[in-house]
């Protein structure tokens, strides 16, 4: 799954521990979602969503392959 | 505070493996080596877990949370495998020693073997997917 995570982190001035500190997770944790490596649960997907003022849709794209 | 607690129980097991490994080395005299690869493997656990727990209490001054859901997927795998590596261990160790070695392993001989295989199994695995991801 690809994520455009790191565009809106950019757009928002906020740094990975920045948004990590927001969703309550750590940093790692943002840095292997941004990578694709690990698919986040719904509930931290949609947090991080609304802390980046978008939608889950917008935010994560789902590659088939 | 939960998590605080969890570190300092963590710390307080650390110390205590450590103080009772430094009693055994300086009582035992001369150790033969069966005797020092459980210890060396005892090591190399005591020194994963202060790794660990240094890492949480890093996150936590940093105002992070030590575990969060990706731990803990990282956790269950760890365990996961730690137990697989423990039932391998109860079934191979005995046989083994006997082809290999022509030597009978008695019971805390193998206790010994699946604590410190499923220990070890379950922090090499447990440290790669913090690291690498899954």
């Amino acid at each position: 799954m690809k994520t455009r995570i790191k565009e809106f982190r950019a757009r928002y001035d906020l740094t990975q521990e920045d948004l990590a500190r927001k969703v309550g997770v750590r940093r790692e944790t943002i840095l292997f979602i941004e990578k694709g490596k690990y698919n986040p649960s719904l509930k931290l997907a949609y947090e991080i969503a609304k802390e980046l003022k978008t939608t889950i849709d917008e935010l994560f794209i789902f590659d088939k392959d | 505070m939960k998590d605080k607690i969890g570190i300092a129980v963590g710390i307080g097991i650390a110390a205590l493996v450590i103080a009772t490994i430094l009693f055994y080395v300086l009582n035992a005299g001369d150790l033969e080596l069966n005797e020092i690869f459980p210890i060396i493997i005892v090591i190399i656990l005591v020194v994963s877990t202060c790794y660990i727990l240094w890492d949480r209490i890093k996150n936590i001054k940093k105002g992070l949370p030590a575990q969060d859901e990706r731990l803990k997927i990282t956790n269950y795998k760890a365990c996961y495998y730690g137990f697989i590596a423990s039932i391998w261990s109860a079934v191979g160790a005995p046989l083994l020693s006997g082809i290999l070695f022509d030597f009978e392993l008695s019971g805390h001989h193998v206790t010994a073997v699946v604590v410190l295989f499923g220990g070890l199994a379950f922090m090499i695995s447990y440290i790669y997917l913090a690291w690498k991801g899954d």
